[in-house]
């Protein structure tokens, strides 16, 4: 299990260009027909008076109806600023995000969002929490309150319905922010870390638990995170960005049917070969 | 001495003695360093705490003899400007900060306004305020009031919106939330301890320009108008009397507005 390369260690070009993909685990395309999203040709920059950054440039990926896709990449390197533009809470400098062929501008109750500090409205009970998106939509009390029930339970959360926010641990409260994501029943989930504010052991708890509540719905889910374990654990596919401004590396689809188990050789080397490929962002400058 | 100092923090009731001893020793203090100052400076404008103590009791069981008023009959006249001032402040000030707060265009063409009235005391409005014919005895001393008020709740609120989570509201735009959703639903309640926290601020400041502008307003009759008479006629004790009264006033309303604050943000947790 406790295979995890030192990040000092000296990087070998020729040795990373020659590690091979284990079984199961394939080169994914970034373009294909029977895309649910396509983001064609993102880019996004920030100017400031004198000077401009480019965070994203030319991002262009498509997404299948019902994956969990992960994107990892080094620290800083913009993968946010994509979930974010996706999200359209941010709108892109240039470039175009379509969802079934329209192009999407705003947010919308479509797209549902996973906050790494979870975001949840303290003045509001758990319950309350889930139902916002049934209440602003109108839907009528008792269904809404129907309806977050299911979610709460599947969650594991119904008997806190009542519960005030700050009266639940971080654990807790990410599985109010999934259920409140889930309950309107989005086309697509974006998760921005949302495991990151967690310690490790409840993260590995709120991974196994997540593939539960998902295996459920046939929801596409696009995941943030900067840890290559919970990348491999989850994903479907797994989309690496290199260092600003951010551009795609390489995808890699992963076969692997569900639960994986970390310990595994094939996990190990995986998460090995991942991890040396980030390192090399971050070190070489 | 050492025995206010030394105690155990986690018992509750070493806690609650522990603070009413330091109040009453604060108070003892006080009245020494009056009594002190009233015996050695022999001005007939500062009375004893024994007869101002006498002039209160006196107040409070005879009212005033001069006029035949009880000590109800200013004190209503008082806490009726008050609550004028106060009602008008908060219902203009907390949606305007509200607004404010939210639309940043109009937030930045006010800002300006604002800091040029809000250093003004709201006293100097008194006379502008009282002869307006159309606002006179009537209007004039609650306005006042108003102008001690509104500008704690307005800034407290307007702060209030804009230092609201940004997360909140990108969260309730991914759960559909229109503009005027996002409004009621989370600029509001996240707004409501600022507010009041504004209101608590507004209603020290408030209790500070009542009697003031009363000395303005001598028809109204508060207790403002009771010092002036009291003060003509040479009665300081009962202009003492007065003091404290306001003072007893002053304390209960903003602790009341201390504990309504501190409980309302609780209870939304977000202290």
């Amino acid at each position: 299990m406790d295979s995890m390369p030192s990040l000092n260690m000296p990087i070998d070009e020729e040795e990373d260009i020659e590690m091979p993909l284990p079984e199961g685990i394939v080169h994914s395309p970034l373009s294909f027909e029977d895309a649910q999203i396509s983001i064609v040709n993102l880019s996004k920059s920030y100017r400031t008076d004198d000077s401009e950054t480019v965070a994203i440039q030319d991002f262009t990926l498509d997404i299948k109806k019902g994956e969990l896709i992960s994107i990892i990449g080094p620290s800083g390197c913009g993968k946010t600023t994509v979930l974010r533009m996706i999200a359209g809470l941010m709108p892109p400098t240039s470039g175009k995000i379509l969802i079934d062929g329209r192009e999407c501008t705003g947010p919308g109750p479509d797209r549902g969002m996973v906050f790494q500090d979870f975001a949840l409205f303290p003045w509001r009970s758990v319950i309350q929490n889930v139902e916002f998106s049934l209440e602003v939509a109108g839907v009528p009390k008792e269904e809404r309150r129907q309806r977050a029930e299911r979610y709460l339970d599947a969650v594991g959360l119904l008997e806190f319905k009542d519960h005030r926010i700050h009266e639940l641990s971080g654990g807790m409260k990410q599985r109010v922010g999934i259920a409140r994501a889930l309950v309107n029943k989005p086309d697509v989930v974006l998760m921005d870390e949302p495991f990151g504010a967690l310690d490790a052991q409840t993260r590995n708890i709120m991974q196994v638990e997540l593939l539960k509540v998902l295996a459920k719905t046939d929801q596409t889910i696009i995941f943030v995170t900067h840890s290559v374990d919970e990348a491999v654990f989850l994903s479907d596919r797994i989309v690496i960005l290199t260092k600003r401004p951010a551009k795609i590396k390489e995808a890699l689809e992963i076969q692997w049917p569900h639960p994986r188990d970390r310990a595994s050789a094939d996990f190990t080397y995986l998460r090995k070969r991942i991890l040396k490929q980030l390192e090399k962002e971050n070190v070489l400058d | 001495m050492t025995a206010l100092f030394k105690y155990d923090e986690n018992n509750k009731i070493q806690r609650w003695i522990r603070s009413i001893l330091i109040v009453i020793a604060s108070l003892t203090i006080f009245v020494a360093i009056w009594w002190f100052l009233s015996l050695t400076l022999n001005f007939n404008t500062v009375p004893t705490p024994g007869e101002t103590f006498d002039a209160l009791i006196s107040f409070i069981q005879n009212g005033d003899p001069e006029t035949g008023r009880s000590a109800w009959d200013y004190l209503e006249s008082s806490l009726s400007t008050f609550v004028k001032g106060f009602l008008l402040a908060a219902i203009v000030a907390v949606p305007f900060g509200l607004l404010l707060g939210f639309v940043k265009p109009l937030r930045e063409l006010a800002s300006p306004m604002i800091e040029v009235l809000r250093p003004i005391a709201p006293i100097a409005w008194a006379p502008i305020f009282i002869y307006t014919p159309a606002l006179s005895y009537a209007w004039g001393p609650a306005l006042v009031v108003f102008m001690g008020i509104f500008f704690p709740v307005l800034t407290n609120t307007m702060f209030g919106v804009t230092r609201i989570d940004s997360g909140w509201i990108d969260a309730s735009k991914t759960l559909g939330a229109n503009s005027t959703q996002i409004f009621t639903k989370v600029v509001f309640p996240a707004s409501v301890p600022y507010i009041l926290n504004g209101i608590k601020v507004g209603l020290g400041v408030g209790w500070m320009c009542i009697v003031a502008a009363e000395l303005y307003a001598p028809p109204l009759g508060g207790i403002g108008f009771f010092l002036t008479t009291c003060a003509t006629n040479g009665q300081w004790p009962s202009v003492y009397a007065g003091l404290i009264i306001i003072a007893i006033l002053g304390l209960l309303t903003t602790g009341l507005a201390e504990q309504i604050s501190k409980r309302v943000s609780k209870r939304m947790g977000m202290e």
